[in-house]
């Protein structure tokens, strides 16, 4: 948080910096006729860095966006179906060490003899549909129906989050999580339909140890 | 991961198994609000079309949500607690790349 504080008042001072010296280059220009950069440069100087900068940002879109595009189009489902078979592999690997499903949502009652520690374990992951799935929704959408595309890609994000709860859970060497909570929230305000689009889960839970 | 954060034991269940709660201290929350910066935003955005997990997001999230638990831990030992029961997070996003967390429980003394 400080750091960003720190870069925030960098930031703020280099651009103060800026204006003070072209104040400067003002008040020399008075005094004396040899003037290096014109006086109009100076002023501008800034909102021309900052243009640049859009104009850098422009020529990244337009040749990475098609790229990323094109590669959605062929390995998002591949992707999708690639950690939807390795999250059984970890599921099943996580139930064999646990002996079975560590994550409840019960809040303690059903256990027996009381616990020695108990703890926080959380995990989260952001996860987006590529837009290539987003133009089949939006296509889905017309007939009306189920949306399977997204809702395969919300089902593994919020699998994943599971699965990584369970590996926090043996991380930590807890024999149990309970009272687990699954949020969903979305990245990018409704009020910014054109920011990221891409949702964020985040899995908690009370790890146990048995005395 | 640590489960005992200076000295306060922090879960999301309504009682601490083994303890008993002694006294209310009322609920305490931290939140915070953290933004990647822009070389990771566009980035993301980037990433955004080819779909998958965000990585720099999800960092982003881990990170917000361990300084809003520090904070919420530096609430309740200002209290004098030495538990924090019924823990609840709460998020919102505020402008597109931030992400606001808030993180709240009740804190309690426990024997």
């Amino acid at each position: 948080m400080r750091s960003i504080d720190a870069r925030v008042r960098i930031l703020t001072a280099s651009l103060l910096l800026s204006v003070l010296s072209s104040g400067v280059a003002m008040a020399q220009e008075s005094v004396s006729a040899s003037e290096d950069p014109p006086f109009i440069l100076i002023c501008l100087g800034p909102f021309l860095l900052i243009a640049l900068g859009f104009v850098v940002f422009g020529i990244l879109w337009a040749v990475f966006a098609p790229i990323m595009f094109v590669y959605g189009v062929i390995f998002s489902e591949r992707n999708l179906n690639k950690r939807m078979s390795d999250l059984v592999l970890r599921e099943s690997a996580s139930i064999e060490h646990f002996g079975k499903d560590p994550l409840s949502t019960l809040k303690g009652g059903h256990i027996v003899g009381g616990a020695k520690e108990t703890g926080l374990v959380y995990s989260s992951i952001v996860f987006s549909p590529s837009h290539w799935q987003l133009i089949i929704a939006w296509i889905n959408q017309l007939f009306g129906g189920r949306i399977d595309v997204i809702h395969r890609v919300i089902s593994v994000g919020r699998a994943e989050a599971k699965q990584r709860l369970r590996e926090q859970a043996q991380a930590a060497g807890w024999d149990e999580v309970l009272n687990v909570r699954i949020d969903t929230a979305e990245m990018t305000p409704a009020s910014k339909p054109k920011g990221t689009k891409a949702v964020e889960v985040f899995a908690y839970g009370t790890g146990i140890k048995f005395g | 991961m640590q489960h005992i954060r200076d000295g306060i034991m922090v879960v999301n269940t309504e009682t601490i198994a083994g303890k008993v709660i002694t006294q209310n201290l009322g609920v305490v929350g931290g939140s915070t609000v953290r933004a990647k910066h822009i070389g990771k935003d566009i980035g993301a955005l980037f990433k955004n079309i080819g779909g998958g997990e965000l990585k720099a997001y999800t960092e982003l999230l881990e990170e917000s949500r361990t300084e809003a638990i520090a904070r919420m831990v530096a609430d309740a030992s200002a209290r004098g607690a030495n538990a924090i029961v019924n823990v609840r997070f709460a998020t919102s996003a505020v402008t597109a790349g931030a992400s606001e967390l808030f993180a709240y429980g009740t804190a309690v003394t426990v024997e």
